[in-house]
């Protein structure tokens, strides 16, 4: 893909997260007028940089939508839900479709007709009258000619007229103001303008002075086309269809000749300051466009020096525009950077009006010093890269083979000592495996910063799941989000994504009221929904809140019995709190009826095996009529995890530190049999023992005269003994899970490689356990 | 060759393509009172069109392109040297 494209790419998905964001807030407080001038800037910025692009469609749209807010921010149309749904759908459709072109680098079939239905609704509240929109298509017979047919000449006008009155027929008016750039593009105005079929009257507009030819740019297209024709509308947007959004069309017949509109001018919105607004978005295209890129851009690094030539050009003319002319040499990137962004402070700190004469001396006078003195102010602040992920992810793959490689050395200390009987030897290799220790943690642990994102990362799309399902199913919710600067690392966010969607629907759809009822119980008509986050030692909490109607620990007992998940004893003694969580359960549902929102079969058991797949905990507090607070308990990080490694008839296995209670030496005497069960009694608690070789099918009888090895876990909140035959040490492993022929292997949950080059298996102790109580 | 440019007079042929102009306003640029012969000239780019219109060079032979000879001449030499239809546009619309 060319590099272009690609950063235009990157940079829409932060433009488009930023205006769904906005819209978002917007609908809650439309007055907030820095916000509306955030979105406009950044729907306007993506228009910019769509232009680049041969995707008329998405120019066309991105436009309309540009429009709305800008009425919008003008104060000219409230923004409503309504128009808020419009500008939603249309910065998905743009989502969708740049998702497409990302694959196939072209827009998808279909996608005029898209826009076309999706424009049609942003034009309508702002009346979508034909002379202001410079969509390239008719609505039907203007009732009034737009100003710009004066350009044809009174006389020609007035013959028009004449013959249109006299035959009772409409004509086609074109105005197309080329933009300054189109020569970069390929475009030859002329070209277009010769196409038109049946072309009756040309009119060429030129601007009110030429510039001195010292400062002539021949790239620069300074002319406009005002044209009438014959041709049927059809035909015209036919040749124009590239560039809809310079041409602008109308039909007028002979009444409309004869009543031009007034010249209409929205108040605070000039063409000058428009103008002016466009020129710094080019500039701020071009700065982005120059910044340096990393090693996927082609050979040399940065765009090519065709694109550079290009950009200088359009910078040039751009600051020109601006009244700032510069001049920019394609072959100094670096220095085209540095006058670019200088340019755009004088013009922001100058409120876009940089005086010509001063910055033309400053430019003569001190440009070098400037040009040094700018370079480093534009680079304060945080210095962002973008890495893709796969980097990172390697990184923590090569961070995983040094502590492997790192450990190897103990064993050759070992080595060096038992077999080659050097004491000395030995202990320098420690020494150095000491040093090398300390850096692989460090480096270790600067790899997992890395990955660490803020859980606003996950959070970011619920307020638009939440709105969208409260006015679908007609409840009012507001969403708070606290502690969204909590860090984790990115495996961890990813997977927190679908239980946390699944636990933020189940409250919207279960837990709370629609508004009547919960009027009728005193509460306020809107509900509230708390996501909050915060960091707890080496885990992040997550809690879901909401203040629904609450879970009825009656009626869960009931069909948790009901479902056979627990019998009458549990039915009658299990607390109101233990209740609540047997909606964890595989196999319960509470849903009386299965919506499309949640209740899907998947349920709640769901959520609890995700949580737990990644080495965490889930639990539930309800009180009825007040609410449902879920919480999930997850580790930081899971790159890295702690094993502890036992060994049993010569095989090692792992097993997850987080797990393990305690390990026991057990006399011979001390395993009673419960019911075929061995058992073992540890400080007046009966602990169930499964014996891991006879689980795992391995020829092993534990030495009769010896103490029985026993790993006491904890699984489930139960505790389970594990008998082995020795202990080891704990290492830190980075856990691949199982592929290929050992992906159906249950009982393992993944392979780590050990220092000594041995592969260590990680038990799944729940899977492990199951399959040893039914061998019992 | 579209461009064939002496010291004072030139002659355009064929299609005048974008890469041309360069060529052709450095040789505007240089010379005042230019005359230009458009007599072969089937196609102007803008730019080039533009280019002549900025630095309005005496046209001494009119095109036989009709577009051209039709369209564009009356503009580029405004018969009875009066002001042509048209005119100023000050108007441009933020693209």
């Amino acid at each position: 893909m060319n590099p272009l494209l690609a950063q235009f790419l990157a940079e829409a998905g932060d433009l488009l997260d930023q205006v769904g964001d906005g819209l978002l807030r917007l609908e809650l407080d439309p007055g907030d007028a820095a916000r509306v001038n955030e979105v406009f800037r950044a729907a306007h910025t993506l228009k910019g940089s769509s232009g680049l692009f041969e995707f008329p469609e998405l120019t066309s749209l991105t436009h309309a939508a540009e429009d709305l807010l800008d009425a919008v921010r003008a104060g000219r149309v409230p923004l409503d839900s309504a128009m808020t749904d419009d500008l939603l759908a249309t910065f998905d459709l743009i989502r969708g479709w740049l998702a497409h072109v990302t694959v196939e680098e072209r827009l998808p079939g279909g996608a005029d007709a898209d826009a076309a239905a999706l424009i049609e609704r942003l034009r309508a509240p702002i009346g979508g009258q034909a002379a202001d929109m410079p969509a390239g298509r008719t609505a039907g017979v203007a009732r009034h000619a737009p100003d710009w047919v004066a350009h044809l000449g009174a006389r020609v006008v007035a013959e028009l007229a004449d013959w249109l009155d006299t035959t009772s027929a409409t004509m086609r008016f074109v105005r197309y103001l080329p933009d300054e750039g189109c020569f970069f593009r390929g475009e030859d105005p002329l070209l277009f303008v010769r196409q038109v079929p049946a072309l009756e009257h040309l009119a060429v507009l030129r601007p009110d002075a030429w510039p001195a030819p010292d400062d002539y740019d021949e790239y620069a297209c300074l002319l406009g086309f005002v044209l009438a024709t014959r041709a049927a509308a059809g035909e015209l947007e036919y040749v124009f269809r590239y560039i809809a959004e310079q041409v602008e069309i109308v039909e007028l017949d002979a009444a409309a000749l004869r009543s031009p509109a007034a010249a209409p001018v929205p108040a605070g919105t000039g063409p000058a300051s428009h103008a002016d607004a466009d020129a710094l978005a080019v500039l701020e295209a071009a700065l982005r466009t120059l910044e340096p890129h990393d090693e996927d851009g082609p050979p040399g690094g940065g765009p090519s020096a065709t694109h550079l030539g290009s950009v200088a050009h359009a910078a040039a003319a751009a600051a020109r525009a601006l009244g700032a002319p510069v001049e920019l040499d394609p072959a100094d990137a670096a220095g085209m950077r540095a006058s670019i962004r200088s340019l755009l402070e004088r013009a922001r700190t100058a409120g876009g009006e940089p005086g010509p004469a001063a910055t033309a001396a400053d430019r003569r006078t001190g440009e070098p010093d400037r040009r040094a003195a700018d370079a480093d102010p534009g680079q304060v602040g945080s210095r962002v890269l973008k890495i893709d992920q796969a980097k990172v992810d390697r990184l923590m793959e090569l961070v995983g083979e040094l502590n492997v490689a790192k450990n190897g050395l103990t064993f050759l200390a070992e080595a060096a000592e038992e077999e080659y009987g050097s004491r000395a030897l030995s202990r320098r290799i420690k020494d150095q495996y000491a040093g090398l220790h300390r850096i692989a943690e460090e480096l270790q642990s600067a790899v997992m910063d890395v990955r660490m994102l803020p859980l606003s990362v996950s959070f970011s799309r619920f307020p638009r799941l939440v709105r969208d399902l409260s006015r679908r199913l007609g409840k009012r919710i507001k969403l708070v989000t606290e502690g969204e600067d909590t860090m984790a690392d990115k495996d961890v966010i990813e997977a927190l994504a679908d239980p946390l969607v699944h636990l933020v629907r189940n409250s919207l759809d279960h837990g709370i009221e629609p508004p009547e009822e919960r009027t009728a119980a005193g509460k306020p008509a809107q509900a509230s929904i708390t996501l909050s986050a915060v960091a707890d030692g080496d885990a992040v909490i997550v809690e879901v809140a909401d203040d629904g109607r609450g879970i009825d620990p009656a009626r869960v007992r009931q069909r948790a019995y009901e479902r056979g998940l627990i019998d009458e004893e549990e039915l009658e003694t299990l607390g109101d709190a233990d209740a609540v969580n047997l909606i964890f359960q595989p196999g319960f549902s509470t849903a009386e009826q299965v919506s499309d929102l949640s209740g899907r079969g998947v349920g709640m058991d769901a959520v609890r095996a995700s949580v737990e797949r990644l080495g965490g905990a889930v639990t539930m507090r309800s009180e009825p009529d007040a609410g449902t607070v879920t919480r999930l308990r997850l580790p930081l990080s899971m790159a890295v995890t702690q094993v502890m490694v036992v060994s049993v008839a010569g095989q090692r296995f792992g097993v997850p530190v987080d797990l393990v209670v305690e390990t026991v030496r057990v006399p011979r005497a001390g395993l009673a049999q419960v019911q075929h069960q061995d058992v073992v009694v540890l400080r007046d608690e009966v602990v169930p023992v499964v014996d891991l070789a006879g689980t795992l099918g391995m020829p092993w009888q534990p030495d009769p005269a010896a103490d029985h090895a026993v790993l006491v876990v904890n699984v489930s909140d139960s505790k389970a003994g594990l008998l082995v035959e020795h202990f080891h040490r704990e290492v830190d492993v980075i856990l691949k899970p199982m592929e290929g022929l050992l992906r159906d292997a249950g009982q393992f949950v993944g392979t780590a490689l050990l220092g000594d080059g041995l592969v260590l298996l990680v038990l799944n102790l729940k899977e492990v356990l199951s399959l040893g109580a039914r061998a019992a | 060759m579209a461009l064939e440019l002496r010291e004072d007079t030139g002659t355009l042929s064929g299609a005048v393509t974008v890469e041309e102009v360069e060529e052709l306003v450095a040789w505007l640029r240089r010379t005042p009172g230019a005359r230009l012969s458009l007599h072969n000239c089937n196609h102007l780019h803008t730019a080039a069109f533009q280019a002549l219109l900025a630095f309005a060079p005496k046209v001494t032979a009119a095109p036989v392109d009709g577009f051209l000879a039709v369209r564009l001449l009356p503009v580029l030499d405004p018969p009875n040297a009066a002001v042509p239809e048209g005119g100023h546009h000050d108007d441009r619309d933020a693209g």
